[in-house]
């Protein structure tokens, strides 16, 4: 028989009334880690009508527990008390003093049925608000406690008793809220920082007691500073560094996804220690605290008009529930699709890696070495296309097996007509655990090995008409080309109506790779800027400016060495000679070579020259007219204009 | 024969003979048969059909390969060459009959682009 309970105790206690010795049993008894490394212990305790698990037990009484001594459901008679309120409006009851009169054995059990005292329903859950979940059952300490949200959240506090942070924080009380009402998610370091004595409890370390609450992507901007967002990391680069005049340093920088979209965010120098080994691809994580500017598109093919970059206060942490963020925001396009794309557009890419060439090095005009590797994929649609990887990517690929190959952020080309190339920004996914993969997985397995598939990539161009890209003069004033700073390049057949034979040759280095103009000194010796060196003779060189026209328009070029010889049908040393010999000769060499019809293979550029900028034509190959390839051509167009 | 030379003439093919009779015209195809009294033979178009072609005077050189034929087109569909003219295959690129075909259908098909007529007499 168990010794009766002082009833209304509990409500006396929490109002800091006034009571006497009351008696009553202890439901739970939890034990918390604090600043100072001494335990703390919190206590549940009844009187028989309800419950209440915010009292706390003086560090003296340690011994208690510690000796077995207080275990649950035995009886106590409260001593001494202080009743006190904390920051935040929760009250504590601090036991001073106490003396367990009666063991559970004696006791038998929990002594009736009480209930958690509920004063405006705050009370006995000192916790989260947030999550609706919490209901009574969250006083009692014993439950496992619903994880908010956040698991990650539950795990750091397992020691801790889940729903309650304790709000119950004897002294200092600097607590702002109930961490529970900050979402974990604004964690930062150490979700685990318990001592309740310290500040909020909440394991986070709860800076700001505003409610975490995540913001979809899509609605960040720079003129707003709390966010949070919750997304997955889609692509993450590798670190690189730079150095120009203005300093050096380090970057690596990733993209997000959420359910609302996506954005790209780059970390340097600090930012980059602290961050690249957290982030990896594929995981959710809660990013807050970070720069928002507007995007860079020269570095980003996201769309999303702003992009993020990390700061000494930003904060990162990883997420479990990643059940609503889409893994990749992919758009897949067939590659038999490729060709109706316009070069250098960014897309995604998936297909059966049919073959992979070796990687191999070459050397770019910035005298940079790099490696390069090319594949061939092949998807449903039947058609095959060359996807070239560099760098680190390239070296490390592996083909064997025929994977699934998927490239987010492939630049397409129209080099060898389509072709697929790997920007820095693009992410190369092998055997990715997607649907697509699977589908294609299947369809190749099934009958994609056999399909004698076109490439859109040709190698070699054995019909030269293929690549090229025909236009007539009137075309390249028409269609503006060459305005843009890339050059263009172009085929027409035309017919050579004018060539300026006064200065058409000029005196050359004749060192050989060495083409530098020669200047004349007044030692008879002519003498090369470029090598520094002075020779007792030069070499004749083309440089031609002729005029071409055809039915519609005519158009000033300018041919070199090879493509003028081709014209006048001599070479350059030739023709020099005969310049001094026989002017005659010389004059008949351009009238010969007058109103000849030829194939230009052309490249139209933008220039500027002190200031001032013309678009230039410049012959890169003179070949002669295949008229049938001709009429054939004209054949086609003429037919495919008339429907 | 005067007449027929200074005057503008369609060039046309097989199917094209029935449409102009008595019309001046120019045939360009391939020599398939030489009768042996040598004053016809048969010549064969880019479509591969095949007409008659009947000269005014005998045939002294042995005629083979392509060949131009200007005359007139009699009521039975056969040409009356006034005369002919070889494109050698030895020299220069090789005729290409089938492509010739091909424009001779375009500039019948679209008259209006190809106004010979018009830039002969005009």
């Amino acid at each position: 028989m168990s010794i009766p309970l002082t009833q209304g105790a509990i409500e006396a206690l929490y109002k800091g009334l006034p009571i006497k010795n009351p008696l009553l049993q202890l439901l739970n008894i939890r034990q918390m880690t604090s600043n100072s490394g001494l335990p703390r212990f919190r206590l549940m305790m009844s009187d028989g009508q309800h419950a209440l698990s915010s009292f706390l037990l003086t560090t003296q009484l340690n011994h208690l527990p510690e000796q077995k001594l207080l275990v649950q459901h035995c009886i106590c008679m409260l001593k001494k008390v202080v009743t006190s309120t904390l920051a935040d409006g929760r009250t504590a009851v601090t036991v001073m003093d106490m003396e367990v009169v009666q063991s559970p054995e004696e006791t038998g059990g929990r002594i009736g049925n009480p209930t958690p005292y509920n004063k405006d329903g705050q009370m006995s859950s000192p916790a989260k608000k947030s999550s609706a979940t919490l209901e009574p059952d969250s006083s009692s300490a014993t439950a496992p406690g619903p994880s908010h949200r956040s698991t990650s959240f539950s795990r750091s506090n397992a020691a801790q008793s889940s729903p309650t942070n304790s709000p119950m924080k004897v002294s200092p009380m600097k607590d702002t809220i109930s961490p529970m009402k900050v979402s974990p998610k604004k964690e930062a370091n150490s979700p685990m920082k318990f001592s309740p004595a310290k500040d909020t409890n909440s394991p986070m370390k709860a800076s700001s007691s505003s409610p975490m609450k995540v913001f979809p992507i899509s609605t960040l901007n720079p003129y707003q500073s709390k966010w949070t967002i919750r997304a997955r990391v889609t692509n993450k680069s590798n670190v690189r560094q730079w150095s120009n005049s203005r300093g050096e340093g380090k970057l690596f920088s990733f993209e997000v996804v959420d359910e609302s979209g996506e954005i790209k965010i780059t970390a340097f120098n600090n930012e980059v220690d602290k961050f690249f080994s957290l982030l990896e691809q594929g995981k959710v994580y809660y990013i807050s605290k970070a720069t928002l500017k507007v995007a860079n598109k020269q570095y980003s093919t996201l769309k999303n008009d702003y992009e993020m970059t990390l700061h000494a206060h930003s904060s990162i942490v990883p997420c479990e529930d990643n059940q609503s963020i889409p893994t990749m925001n992919c758009n897949f396009v067939q590659i038999e699709e490729l060709e109706n794309r316009d070069k250098d557009a960014v897309i995604d890419v998936i297909g059966i890696c049919k073959k992979a060439e070796d990687v191999s090095r070459i050397t770019t005009r910035n005298s940079r070495e790099v490696s390069k590797r090319a594949l061939h994929l092949i998807d449903s649609s039947g058609k095959e296309v060359t996807a070239t990887l560099w760098g680190e990517e390239a070296e490390k690929f592996d083909g064997s097996g025929q994977p699934v190959v998927a490239i987010k952020g492939a630049r397409l080309s129209d080099f060898g007509g389509r072709s697929l190339s790997a920007l820095f920004s693009s992410t190369i996914m092998v055997n990715p655990d997607i649907p697509e993969a699977f589908r294609l997985r299947a369809w190749y397995d099934r009958e994609g090995y056999a399909v004698n598939s076109q490439s859109l990539t040709e190698r070699k161009s054995t019909n030269s008409g293929s690549r090229m890209n025909w236009k007539t003069l009137s075309d390249v004033k028409n269609e503006n080309m060459g305005h843009e700073e890339k050059a263009e390049y172009f085929s027409c057949l035309a017919t050579v109506v004018y060539m300026r034979k006064e200065n058409c040759l000029y005196q050359a280095c004749p060192s050989a790779d060495c083409n530098k103009k020669v200047l004349i000194q007044h030692n008879g010796l002519y003498r090369c800027e470029k090598c520094n060196r002075e020779f007792s003779e030069f070499k004749y060189r083309f440089l031609l400016s002729a005029n071409l026209a055809d039915f519609g328009d005519n158009q000033w070029v300018t041919c070199f060495q090879e493509t003028a010889e081709v014209l006048l049908g001599h070479s350059a040393q030739t023709l020099g000679q005969l310049r001094e010999t026989d002017e005659a000769a010389f004059d008949e060499v351009f009238q010969k070579a007058n109103f000849r019809t030829h194939i230009f293979k052309n490249r139209v550029k933008l220039e500027t020259y002190n200031d001032e900028s013309r678009v230039k034509v410049t012959v890169m190959e003179v070949l002669p007219v295949d008229h049938r390839e001709y009429s054939r051509r004209l054949l086609s167009n003429i037919r495919r204009l008339a429907f | 024969m005067a007449g027929i030379i200074d005057v503008p003439k369609a060039r046309i093919n097989c199917s094209m003979l029935l449409q102009h009779i008595n019309q001046a015209v120019c045939f360009v195809g391939r020599v398939s048969k030489v009768h042996p009294s040598g004053k016809t033979f048969t010549a064969v178009d880019g479509e591969g059909k095949t007409v008659t072609v009947e000269l005014n005077c005998c045939l002294e050189e042995e005629l083979s390969g392509v060949v131009e034929v200007i005359g007139l087109v009699s009521n039975k569909g056969v040409l009356m060459a006034a005369t002919y003219n070889l494109l050698r295959e030895d020299r220069g690129t090789p005729f290409d009959l089938e492509l010739y075909n091909e424009a001779l259908k375009v500039i019948h098909d679209f008259p209006q682009h190809y106004p010979f007529e018009a830039a002969v007499s005009g």
